[in-house]
């Protein structure tokens, strides 16, 4: 599915990867976790294209393609969905307008003809449940006025509407009491169908007690340091990164 | 000869029952001084392509050259058609509405002459030089009178076409009676070499409501002056969305006179530009009384090497005590050789009020952008896309669906052929 190898890259002329090597196959949830300021925001950047962010080295291969000379909008046609730990307000653009084209242009990538009004409405619905969002939110202006829980489970929502092959989903649990995460998780889980993979980056463990990975990663200064699987997330949440030799409290965000 | 001599020339020639008011017109102009760069409402709106320009009058004779207007679907309006200053639409022919009157220059009976005398220049503002100009040159003034209590369900649809190398000046006047309410939509538009000058003056009586569209649809060559000037007695209530296309010369000028207390003022309007396009809007709303309210939204796109103007005026007199104000302009300019001039003002003389104005200049929101094109939209149709929608707005906040839905993808389609850079 995605295999990258001694990514490097930098932000504004300063490093933020190191070198990172990771392999994620169908249907694998791989968790990222780290210390603040280790790049794991500029991962999700990166993967997904964001201008400003420089790959200096290292290649991405993404299901036989090679990622890294695709447009960002190319990259989610193949199937690649970023869910933002931000997602930006868009007042005059409706959600609905936004998933409209979305869903249709990355349908037109795959070949298929675009949905129809009713089918989409129909689609549309059953994701806005799934993640317990309003159907009138879909005729609200992008994530306009939505608070922090509203806005992670409008991402989810896209996610599910988008079908992507596979979805990083960038501190989806920050900010959200229990309940909410309870249901972005479930909307997460729901979209596990064995092809599909996922990359959750998190700060804690906890998301990870609703979503179950299969492989967790310490991401420190620009790489991976220590693979294992849901008991090494435990044990940092227990420990901290500091058996890792890794300082805790490292400022900066990334 | 100066530009402003052969106006003057040409209207001490006319001899009609105007002419009285014309020639007050004309003895203001004459001392009136020709604005320069250094006239600060004319600072940044060069005349040099009207100073090279022959006066033409419009032969009221010459057969419309223009394609029949379109109608907007589903509107049923009732359409009074000008072609250069001509008004085309037999008026006496016309059903209307009970309480609805209609009369011109030309078929006003001597009543409806002493009502237009007594309206005419009087709430336009004396310092708009193409006002005056207007004044003088009007070739055809027309009259809606709206009685007291009548509600016109039909919306009145004024459209003034001009064709290639001519002129036109029409004059409007709208008095709409207490309590009465009526929807007036203004459409003037030339693809044209051509000047003109539209004026139209309204009375609106106690608690009288107006839902107003303005929409200036001069493009390419065309030279256009037109102001829109409107008094509010108390509890009137004025909805007003005003469009502006940008021209070789185009300039507006609006005022808002809160001439009553409580009354209710609420001004949205658009201007999207392209090419070598100017636009040029000013607008001056003052309280004079108070509990008035005015909310004031203007919103801009500019593009390619287009340059926009905005000045927004608003004035609280001593005494208009609780008004409440706000005036926001908002621009987008999305190429690095179009230019934006705004400067929001406000005078405030009572001291329990309510006012706010700001007026800001972004860039194409890169944040937003990168959003969309991760949901596999082209960076292309993300741009139409966020940037349509920051006059989308605007747009659904038009009070009435079917002119909303009928402009929407005319706007949509201009915006699409300006340039990004």
């Amino acid at each position: 599915m995605l295999t990258i190898k001694n990514l490097h890259a930098s932000v504004e002329q300063k490093n933020i990867l190191n070198g990172l090597n990771l392999s994620i196959k169908q249907g694998e949830v791989h968790a990222i976790m780290g210390p603040n300021g280790a790049g794991k925001s500029t991962l999700g950047y990166v993967l997904s294209g964001r201008d400003g962010y420089q790959v200096t080295d290292g290649e991405v291969d993404f299901q036989g393609n090679n990622l890294l000379e695709l447009d960002v909008e190319q990259r989610a046609r193949h199937g690649l969905f970023l869910a933002f730990q931000y997602p930006v307000e868009i007042p005059g653009v409706s959600n609905m307008e936004l998933m409209k084209e979305s869903v249709n242009a990355v349908r037109q990538h795959r070949a298929e003809t675009p949905l129809t009004a009713a089918e989409f409405l129909k689609k549309a619905k059953a994701a806005c449940q799934q993640v317990q969002l309003p159907l009138e939110f879909l005729k609200r202006g992008i994530n306009e006025g939505f608070s922090g829980g509203e806005k992670k489970r409008n991402e989810i929502m896209q996610m599910i509407l988008l079908e992507p092959s596979l979805c990083i989903l960038d501190e989806s649990d920050s900010g959200l009491d229990v309940d909410a995460l309870q249901i972005v998780a479930n909307g997460v889980n729901s979209q596990r169908d064995g092809k599909r993979s996922f990359i959750v980056i998190t700060h804690y463990q906890r998301l990870l007690d609703f979503i179950e990975p299969d492989f967790v990663h310490i991401l420190a200064n620009g790489k991976i340091v220590k693979t294992g699987d849901a008991a090494l997330a435990k044990q940092i949440e227990k420990e901290g990164y500091a058996f890792l030799g890794l300082d805790n409290s490292a400022e900066a965000s990334a | 000869m100066t530009w402003l001599q052969q106006v003057i020339d040409r209207g001490q020639q006319i001899d009609d029952w105007l002419s009285p008011l014309r020639l007050q017109a004309i003895e203001t102009l004459q001392q009136a001084a020709w604005p320069t760069r250094r006239t600060e409402s004319w600072k940044y709106t060069s005349l040099a392509a009207l100073e090279q320009q022959q006066l033409r009058l419009a032969q009221p004779a010459t057969p419309p050259a223009e394609p029949p207007q379109t109608a907007i679907p589903g509107l049923n309006s009732l359409d009074l058609l000008f072609v250069n200053g001509v008004l085309q639409t037999d008026i006496s022919q016309l059903p209307l509405a009970a309480g609805l009157q209609l009369h011109t220059l030309r078929s006003a009976s001597a009543i409806q002459r002493v009502i237009t005398t007594s309206m005419y220049a009087q709430v336009k503002p004396q310092r708009h030089l193409f006002g005056l100009v207007n004044d003088v040159l009007a070739n055809e003034v027309l009259f809606i009178d709206i009685a007291h209590d009548s509600h016109i369900e039909q919306p009145i649809r004024i459209i003034s076409r001009v064709s290639e190398g001519q002129e036109s000046h029409h004059r409007v006047l709208v008095r709409v009676g207490d309590r009465a309410t009526v929807t007036i939509i203004e459409q003037t538009q030339s693809e044209h070499a051509s000047f003109s000058t539209g004026f139209t003056e309204i009375e609106l009586g106690e608690q009288a409501k107006l839902e107003h569209y303005r929409l200036v649809m001069h493009t390419r060559q065309a030279i256009y002056f037109g102001g829109c000037h409107i008094c509010l007695h108390d509890k009137a209530e004025l909805n007003s969305t005003m469009l502006g296309y940008g021209s070789e010369l185009s300039r507006t000028d609006i005022d808002i006179m809160h001439n009553g207390q409580h009354a209710r003022a609420k001004l949205n309007a658009i201007y999207l530009l392209g090419e070598s396009e100017h636009f040029d809007l000013h607008s001056t709303i003052e309280h004079a009384k108070p509990h008035g309210s005015t909310e004031e939204n203007v919103r801009g796109i500019v593009g390619d090497k287009a340059n926009a103007v905005f000045n927004g005026r608003i004035h609280i007199h001593r005494g208009a005590q609780k008004t409440q104000a706000a005036l926001q302009n908002r621009n987008l300019l999305l190429s690095r050789r179009g230019q934006i001039n705004t400067k929001p003002e406000l005078e405030i003389y009572a001291d329990d009020v309510q006012c706010a104005h700001g007026a800001t200049v972004a860039e194409i929101a890169e944040e937003a952008l990168y959003y969309l094109r991760t949901r596999g939209i082209c960076r292309s149709k993300a741009l139409i896309m966020l940037n349509f929608g920051f006059i989308q707005e605007l747009i659904n906040q038009m009070p009435n669906p079917l002119l909303a839905q009928w402009l929407e993808p005319q706007l949509r389609a201009r915006f699409k052929e300006m340039e990004v850079r």
